[in-house]
């Protein structure tokens, strides 16, 4: 049986450093990853940071990948912005110097694509100590056994692709839905309350568009946050970057808040897509075919499709190049194109011709690439308390790492430090050879504890608010509660700033969160500050957002035919939200009354006469079809709920 | 379990002694490949007569000769092997044999290139190879060799070099390991029984042997320090590919030191009387096509569906 010193579950960003940083220090690793390629199973929103704390050093990317300035990172961001919305009413808060509060720098970022450069970068390093990356393999099961006299224990990794193999340290990277943690029993399911559903798309837009729409140049970016308006009344927020030549544009909810009144994602996501500010952001000119005449010879309606196919694409290819500072003078310096010039008279020409030749019009609509969904830990709720448990170390996702307060949201660079120092920790054990939970376990949450994140993630940071109130001075605060209001003045003056922060130190973190993360600060608020002080934003053009039958017919998935989740109870409140909280619609409702009841009870419901004498309520239960998941992890609760098997289930291509 | 041990004595072949034994203990193996016309979709070029035209249609490693070359990755990663690919074929051949390389992180490759070869049959190919293998420089323990190619009914050439080289022949292979201490090979063969099930059988033969791969044939890494080895080499491979010519024997008659007689056409007792094309049958079903964006249409298909799932029609 093959033995290894180090196992990491998860090739996330978390498990891709643990490899790297564990292999820089010579120690002989191997991360499995259940998606095959690397990066096939990760989502973001996603900005990267790189951060720099006064009292304590973290482990920045830059530290982890010496080369990280080849990484194909899309934008570095410049300039952040809060939105607060209502309507087509928009008013802007400039929140730069609240992004740039203790940031080295921030890219915006393709989580899949940057995870396939990571792994790149770790497997080479891991190489050189005799370890590596073992894609499309699942861990199913750990079984442990007891080592000898200092109580270390060490285990045999299952999986459902490999013979069963050893590992003496584990280092558990597999995201917020870990099996890790409940095989080991390290912690159960996060509650709700602890999670966010994030739900997302990658909208297609010329390099040259964006820079120009945003007015930045080719490699800075924006970010944007939006509030307010845009939930039906739930918890949460919506955001867009920009990247190279793509936006990122999501909304990220309280689970609890969603739980209450469920309501599907993709409608929300579609929602949020309509608002003006955002159509026009996304806005594009898209070719629209006609209808190929049906009365033609069937042959010839043949031709017409696959010479229309090919015509578009190259007006694709030709727009995308034209558009793109960069791609324009890589076709010109491959000789693909003389001049500039000449790329846009072959673009011209090949408009033209798709114009009359086959009747294309041109409209204004959107492009969407892909379609993303996963649950999002809530650091200041989720994070363990314990991160180890025999000779495990928890990192990342899987720690329930991460800070999400308002406008402040980090969980990849979490990840990346965390990483680190559970390297650190396996290192000194492999020394001693003493893999413990005593010995390498509590080590591993000392150097944690040792992490300016750790207290950032447990305290509201006074800092951070006195520049995110500064920035919001312009505000009026008349819809604010009392309090609040109160205490917005209080820090807006100088003079009083340090009892402001002393009374912010003394209150409980959870009465501050209370405030901070009320309906009233995520919707009421900014309604009435865009309401007051907004301006208004006029829509360009009317956009169709891609239905999720559309969206599903475009993502892919490799289908288990092997179920990873099973209802525990198809008739449990969660269960049926998950009918409308599924962001690919797995779970249907399925009507189950007996008898002649049944009938009636649809109709009693229908005509809201439920209840009534004589009627019957409608008995209904929940099916699942596995097919189409997506592996977010919103039903995992009350759920039987595994990963899919290696190679199987989503594949993400940009994350 | 069968055991084939009875080939040497039955053919009554003599065995010519290896001309190097460099390394006792390694595993050696060679694979041999062929470079075939690529008849996929968009690269084939036909004549007027329908016949295929050879010197149009662009030629690469065969896909029977690259499943042989799986075989060798395998070895290679399970057994630490050292693996030569070898060909029969023209000077061109060398593009099957760097596609070869980048499969099986080949670390030699072989040539055998004369005109005096050309017009051989699978009986004079397999004389040639025999030769080239017996001056690999080391002794070969194990060829692969595909189950046919494409082009032609060439599966009798991993036989016919088997018995050449008075090595044991296992065919029709799906998956095989190697005991080395005990120098012995075990496979599972898929036999075909017309009209009756398809049989796996486990066969075990001492080395040295030739190895014909079914087209089933699965490499199945199961182990991590498999799968480690296999990126590692694969990764090695495409070094490897990018400087080729450099691991490139290629080898005359007169470098192989055959015997004139048994190579090339005359060498080739195979007589090609006439080739006769088996009529097409005619269709006998009828297709329609249907566009995916009417209503009516769709609703037609939908029908007939339908009827046959309700076993109307
Ligand atoms: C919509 C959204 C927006 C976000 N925005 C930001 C942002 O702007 N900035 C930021 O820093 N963070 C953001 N985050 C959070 C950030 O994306 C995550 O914290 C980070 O990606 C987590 O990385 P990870 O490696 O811990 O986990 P993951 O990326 O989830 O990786 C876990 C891996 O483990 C694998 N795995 C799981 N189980 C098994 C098993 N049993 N066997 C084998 N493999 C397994 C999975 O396939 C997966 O690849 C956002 C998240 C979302 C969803
Ligand atoms: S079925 Fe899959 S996609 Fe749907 S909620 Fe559950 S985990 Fe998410």
């Amino acid at each position: 049986m093959d033995v290894f010193d180090a196992v990491i579950v998860g090739g996330g960003s978390a498990g891709l450093a643990a490899l790297m940083e564990l292999s820089k220090l010579g120690i002989q690793a191997v991360l499995l990853e259940s998606g095959k390629p690397v990066g096939s199973k990760n989502v973001t929103g996603g900005i990267l940071y790189s951060k720099s704390y006064p009292d304590g050093k973290v482990y920045n990317v830059e530290d982890i990948y010496p080369d990280f300035a080849d990484a194909p990172v899309e934008r570095r961001i410049t300039r952040y912005y809060l939105n607060a919305l209502s309507g087509s009413k928009v008013y802007t808060i400039d929140l730069t110097e609240a992004h740039n509060y203790r940031t080295n720098f921030a890219y915006s970022v393709l989580m899949a694509r940057l995870n396939r450069w990571f792994a790149e970068r770790a497997g080479e390093e891991a190489a050189k100590v005799g370890g590596g990356i073992v894609d499309g393999v699942h861990v199913r099961d750990i079984v442990w056994m007891d080592d000898g006299a200092r109580g270390s224990r060490s285990s045999i990794i299952v999986t459902d692709e490999l013979e069963e193999f050893g590992a003496r340290a584990i280092i558990a990277a597999d995201g917020v839905n870990s099996e890790v943690a409940l095989i080991s029993g390290a912690r159960s399911k996060f509650k709700p309350e602890a999670l966010y559903q994030g739900v997302k798309c990658i909208v297609r837009l010329p390099e040259d568009v964006i820079d120009e729409r945003f007015d930045v140049d080719g490699d800075e970016g924006v970010a944007h946050l939006f509030a307010g308006d845009i939930s039906r009344g739930h918890n949460g927020g919506g955001f867009l970057y920009t990247n190279r030549d793509t936006l990122s544009v999501g909304l990220v909810y309280h689970l609890d808040s969603l739980l209450k009144s469920p309501i599907e994602p993709y409608q929300l996501l579609n929602e949020f897509l309509t608002i003006p500010v955002i159509t026009n952001s996304i806005v594009d000119e898209v070719p629209v075919p006609r209808e190929v005449d049906r009365n033609l010879p069937r042959e010839e309606q043949l031709r017409i499709r696959f010479g229309l196919s090919r015509l578009l694409k190259q007006y694709e290819e030709l727009r995308y190049t034209y558009y793109s500072k960069r791609a324009r003078l890589n076709a010109i310096r491959q000789g693909l194109y003389s001049s500039e010039e000449e790329i846009k008279a072959r673009l011209d020409d090949v408009r033209s011709r798709l114009e009359k030749e086959y009747g294309v019009q041109f409209t204004n609509d959107y492009v969407e690439l892909e379609y993303a969904c996963k649950l999002v830990p809530d650091g200041k709720r989720a994070m363990m308390d314990k991160p180890y448990r025999h000779n495990i170390l928890f990192i990342g996702d899987a720690a329930g790492k991460g800070i999400f307060v308002g406008t402040r949201i980090e969980g990849i660079n979490i990840g990346i430090d965390d990483a680190a120092r559970a390297a650190r920790a396996v290192a000194r054990a492999k020394e001693m050879n003493n893999f413990s939970e005593d010995y390498m376990g509590r080590y591993y949450a000392h150097l944690v504890e040792e992490s300016p994140y750790t207290d950032d993630i447990r305290r509201i940071d006074f800092e951070y608010m006195k520049i995110f109130v500064k920035a919001s001075r312009n505000i009026p605060t008349e819809p604010f509660p009392l309090f609040l209001r109160l205490a917005f003045m209080l820090i807006q003056k100088t003079t009083v700033q340090e009892l402001a922060a002393k009374i912010a130190r003394m209150m409980d973190q959870s009465t501050l969160l209370k405030i901070i993360e009320s309906n009233d600060a995520y919707v009421r608020i900014p309604m009435e500050v865009a309401e007051r002080i907004g301006i208004e934003v006029k829509p360009v053009a009317a956009i169709r957002p891609l239905s999720i039958d559309e969206r599903v017919a475009r993502m892919r998935i490799r289908e288990d035919e092997v179920p990873h989740i099973r209802i525990r109870d198809a008739r449990s409140r969660f269960i049926k939200a998950m009918v409308h909280l599924c962001p690919t619609k797995c779970y249907m409702m399925e009507v189950v009354g007996e008898g002649a009841g049944r009938g009636e009870g649809v109709r009693a419901k229908e005509e809201g006469k439920e209840g009534e004498k004589g009627v019957k309520a409608v008995v209904s239960s929940v099916i699942l079809q596995h097919e189409g998941c997506i592996e977010c992890g919103t039903c995992s609760l009350e759920t039987e709920w595994r990963h899919t098997r290696g190679e199987k289930g989503v594949v993400y291509e940009y994350g | 379990m069968h055991v084939i041990d009875n080939c040497k004595q039955r053919l009554k072949v003599s065995v010519p002694a290896p001309l190097i034994d460099m390394n006792g203990d390694t595993l050696n193996v060679a694979v041999m490949v062929k470079l075939e016309p690529d008849l996929s979709e968009g690269n084939v070029s036909y004549n007027p007569d329908g016949t295929l035209n050879r010197s149009q249609t662009k030629n690469i490693l065969g896909p029977h000769s690259a499943i042989a070359c799986r075989a060798g990755m395998y070895a290679k990663v399970c057994y630490d092997a050292w693996v030569a690919v070898c060909s029969m074929g023209p000077p061109t051949a060398e593009i099957a044999l760097r596609d070869a390389m980048g499969i099986c992180c080949a670390d030699e490759l072989h040539l055998y290139s004369d005109r005096i070869f050309a017009g051989a049959d699978t009986l004079a190919t397999a004389e040639t190879i025999k030769h080239g293998i017996m001056r690999m420089g080391r002794r070969i323990d194990l060829v692969f060799s595909g189950h046919r190619a494409v082009d032609g009914e060439t599966g009798q050439t991993g036989p016919q070099t088997a018995w050449k080289l008075g090595f044991n022949f296992i065919g029709n292979v799906v998956d095989y390991s190697v005991d080395v201490s005990r120098r012995m090979v075990r496979a599972r063969r898929r036999v075909d029984l017309p009209g009756l099930y398809t049989v796996l059988e486990d066969v075990e033969c001492p080395l040295p042997a030739l190895i014909a791969l079914d087209p089933g044939y699965r490499d199945n890494y199961r182990r991590v320090s498999e799968r480690l080895m296999y990126a590692r080499l694969e990764k090695e491979a495409r070094r490897r590919v990018a400087d080729y010519k450099n691991h490139l024997k290629v080898w005359s008659a007169k470098d192989l030191g055959v015997d004139l007689r048994y190579v090339g056409l005359a060498g080739s007792p195979t007589i090609v009387y006439k080739v006769e094309k088996i009529p097409k049958a005619k269709a006998s079903r009828r297709a329609r096509v249907v566009g995916s964006s009417s209503v009516e249409e769709l609703r037609e298909v939908g029908n007939l569906i339908l009827n046959i799932a309700l076993g109307e029609k």
